[in-house]
C-alpha cells in the first residue's frame, strides 16, 4: 500500500491520479518513521519515481530541463547584451525598450539587404528560437491528444472539427428545409476581401509542419465548409483561418459633389500633375458631354496620345465621382456631361495659360 | 455451396494454426511499457479478472440479429474473395459472398473481450480506418471512449521508427483496432504489418477480400457500410468503457 502511495505522489508533476489527504499523511508518516536521514529517503523516492514514470515521460522531462536551461542562458545573455547596447548608445539600461534596441541595431549595423529577416537583429530568445510543444503525454506515456499518433494532432483536429461542423450544418439545413425556411440572404458569409491563411502562418499557429498536400486538403475542407448555405452560423471559426486583404475601394473616401448656383453637381480637383504641367479639372453633372480645355475642345491637343492621356484623367475623375453616386451615366463620357480643364505650366514654363470653354 | 461449407471446416482449423505461427501474439511480459506490470491492482484480483471467461460481460453487447440488421454479413463479390477468408464464409448469393454471422459473433465477442481487458489494464488503443466516408465517425468514437484514432495517410515508420517520427521516445499503442484492414488503394494497411513487427496486438474487421493472416484477432465482416462501422465502433467503445470503469473501481478499492 505504501509503495503504491509513494508511486502516486509525483514530485515532478502535479498530476496525481487519486491522491487524497490521507495518502499524504501516511506518506509523511512513513518518511518520519523509517528514514534515518533526509537524503536517504529522497534517494529511495527518486528510484520509486523512476519506476513509475514511463520511459517516454522520463526522456521528455530530461529534454525539457535541458531546453529550459538553454533558454535561461540565452535570456541572461540577451539581458547583458541589452545593457551593453544601452551603455553604448548612452541611454539608461533600465528603461531601454525593444524598440530602442531595434533602432540601435539599425544604426550601428546599417544593412542594405532586401530581405528583412537577413538583416542584423537582436530579439528576445523567445522570439528567435522556435516554440516547442509541451509534453504530449502523461506519466504513463499515454498521449493527451486523441489524434496523437497521426503525428500532426493539431492539424488533423482542425479537419476533424471542420467535418463535425459540416455535419451539424447539414443537419440544421435539413431541419430548416422541413420547416420551409431559407437561409437569410443578408447574413450570407462575405468572403471576398479575405483569403485563407498561408501555409507558413498555419504551421506557426499549429506548431507543426505540414506538407503541401495536407495544406491543400485543409483548403478544400475549409472551402467546403464556407460554401454551405448556413456557414454564417460559424462565421467566427471560419474567419479565424482567413486573412483580410487591404481593400482599396473601402479605404478610399470619395469627393463629395458640390452644388453650383444652378443646382448642378460639380466636382473640382486641383493640382493634377503630369510632369511639369498642372491642371485643375471640374466635372459637372448633369453635363452636356462637351469637353473644354483652355477654351478649346479635345482638339486643343494635336497629338492622339495627348488626347488619350487627357481622357484618362477624366475617367479617373469620373471614378471618384462614381464613388458617391453609382449611376452609369458617370461612367461614360456621355453628352450630358461637361468638363472644364484648366492646364497651366508650372513656374518657369512661360506664362500661365488657362484653357477652357464654357459650354452650357 | 455445400462444398464450400465442408471445405471451410477443414481450412478453419488449418488457418487458426497458421495464424498462431504468423500473427503477433503479444507475450505476457513485464516490460516497463506496461504501466500495470507492477501492482496497482492487486495480483489476485488481476488473476481473477483474467481467469473469468467473460469478466466484462461483453457477450450481452449485441446479438446476431443486430449484426444482420447492420449488414455485417455482406461480403464482396465472389471474384475478389481471399481464400484465407473461406472458413468464415456461409455461402454466396447473387454472386456476393455472405459471412457466417454465428462465426462472426464468436470472433467479435472474443475481440471485444480483448479490447475490454486491454482497457482495464490501462493500455493504449488505436483505431484505424482508411475509408474517407467513415473516417470521421471512427475518430468521433475513439475520442468518446478516450482512446486514439489514425484515419489518415500512414507515414511509414510511425511504429517502427517512432523515436524519429515523434522526435522523442514514445509509448506505442498496446492494441490496434482496424475497422478496415485495407488502405485507400485496396492493399493491406502498412500498419498491420508494422504492428506485427512491433509485437502490438491487432483486432481487425476483415472483409472477404482481405487477408487475415497478420491480424491477431480477426473478425470476419463487412468493413464498408457506414451502419456496420458504426455498430463496430459502438461495441468497441462500450467494451472499452466497461474495462475502464472496472479499472477505476478496482484502483479506488
Amino acid at each position: 500500500m505504501l509503495r503504491q502511495i509513494s508511486r502516486l505522489v509525483d514530485p515532478l508533476k502535479g498530476r496525481n491520479l487519486s491522491l487524497t489527504s490521507s495518502c499524504v499523511e501516511s506518506k509523511l508518516l512513513r518518511t518520519s518513521q523509517f528514514s534515518t536521514n533526509a537524503s536517504e529517503s529522497n534517494a529511495v523516492e527518486d528510484v520509486d519515481t523512476k519506476k513509475t514514470l514511463n520511459k517516454a515521460m522520463r526522456t521528455y522531462l530530461e529534454r525539457a530541463r535541458e531546453h529550459d536551461e538553454f533558454m535561461k542562458t540565452q535570456r541572461r545573455e540577451f539581458e547583458i547584451g541589452k545593457r551593453h547596447l544601452a551603455n553604448m548608445m548612452g541611454e539608461n539600461p533600465d528603461t531601454f525598450t525593444q524598440e530602442d534596441i531595434d533602432n540601435a541595431i539599425a544604426y550601428l549595423f546599417p544593412s542594405g539587404l532586401y530581405e528583412k529577416k537577413a538583416r542584423p537583429m537582436m530579439k528576445p530568445p523567445e522570439e528567435v528560437f522556435p516554440q516547442r510543444k509541451a509534453a504530449e503525454f502523461d506519466e504513463t506515456g499515454r498521449p493527451y491528444h486523441f489524434l496523437f499518433y497521426t503525428g500532426r494532432p493539431n492539424f488533423y483536429q482542425i479537419l476533424h472539427e471542420a467535418v463535425q461542423h459540416i455535419i451539424e450544418l447539414n443537419k440544421f439545413e435539413d431541419a430548416m428545409i422541413r420547416k420551409k425556411l431559407e437561409p437569410d440572404p443578408n447574413l450570407t458569409l462575405e468572403l471576398s476581401g479575405s483569403k485563407w491563411i498561408e501555409k507558413e502562418i498555419l504551421e506557426t499557429n499549429l506548431v507543426e509542419t505540414i506538407t503541401d498536400k495536407e495544406y491543400s486538403s485543409f483548403i478544400n475542407v475549409m472551402d467546403r465548409l464556407a460554401s454551405l448555405p448556413y456557414s454564417y452560423r460559424i462565421k467566427d471559426l471560419i474567419m479565424q483561418y482567413r486573412k483580410s486583404l487591404i481593400n482599396q475601394s473601402k479605404t478610399f473616401e470619395a469627393i463629395i459633389p458640390q452644388l453650383d448656383e444652378n443646382g448642378r453637381q460639380f466636382v473640382s480637383v486641383y493640382e493634377c500633375r503630369r510632369k511639369r504641367a498642372t491642371a485643375s479639372v471640374t466635372v459637372r453633372s448633369p453635363g452636356t458631354g462637351k469637353i473644354t480645355i483652355n477654351d478649346l475642345g479635345i482638339d486643343y491637343f494635336n497629338g492622339v496620345q495627348q488626347r488619350e492621356q487627357a481622357s484618362v484623367v477624366w475617367y479617373n475623375i469620373f471614378d471618384r465621382f462614381r464613388g458617391k453616386q453609382q449611376k452609369p451615366r458617370f461612367f461614360y463620357c456621355t453628352e450630358k456631361q461637361r468638363i472644364i480643364m484648366h492646364q497651366r505650366p508650372t513656374h518657369g514654363m512661360g506664362q500661365q495659360r488657362t484653357i477652357g470653354r464654357n459650354n452650357v | 455451396m455445400l462444398n464450400i461449407r465442408n471445405f471451410t471446416i477443414l481450412t478453419e482449423k488449418i488457418c487458426q494454426n497458421i495464424r498462431l505461427l504468423s500473427a503477433a501474439v503479444p507475450q505476457p511480459s513485464s516490460t516497463s511499457n506496461n504501466p500495470l506490470a507492477s501492482t496497482e491492482v492487486s495480483q489476485t484480483v488481476k488473476e481473477d479478472v483474467l481467469k473469468h471467461p467473460d469478466y466484462f460481460n461483453v457477450h450481452n453487447l449485441f446479438t446476431v440479429k443486430d449484426l444482420f440488421e447492420a449488414r455485417v454479413h455482406y461480403g464482396h463479390r465472389e471474384g475478389s474473395l481471399d481464400n484465407k477468408m473461406l472458413p468464415y464464409i456461409y455461402g454466396s448469393r447473387l454472386g456476393y459472398t455472405i459471412f457466417d454471422l454465428d462465426k462472426t459473433a464468436e470472433y467479435l465477442r472474443h475481440a471485444l473481450n480483448i479490447a475490454a481487458h486491454v482497457a482495464y489494464r490501462g493500455g493504449i488503443i488505436l483505431f484505424f480506418m482508411r475509408s474517407p466516408q467513415n473516417a470521421h465517425l471512427v475518430e468521433r468514437y475513439a475520442k468518446e471512449c478516450g482512446e486514439f484514432a489514425h484515419t489518415r495517410f500512414w507515414r511509414g515508420g510511425i511504429f517502427t521508427n517512432a523515436e524519429k517520427q515523434f522526435k522523442a521516445v514514445t509509448r506505442l499503442p498496446d492494441l490496434c483496432i482496424f475497422l478496415n484492414t485495407l488502405n485507400t488503394i485496396l492493399t493491406q494497411h502498412t500498419a498491420v504489418r508494422d504492428s506485427a513487427k512491433m509485437g502490438i496486438a491487432t483486432i481487425g474487421i476483415v472483409d472477404s477480400n482481405c487477408n487475415p493472416n497478420l491480424i491477431t484477432y480477426p473478425v470476419p465482416g463487412n468493413d464498408d457500410t457506414p451502419i456496420a462501422i458504426e455498430l463496430y465502433c459502438k461495441l468497441f467503445k462500450e467494451a472499452i468503457l466497461r474495462g475502464k470503469a472496472k479499472r477505476k473501481e478496482h484502483l479506488e478499492l
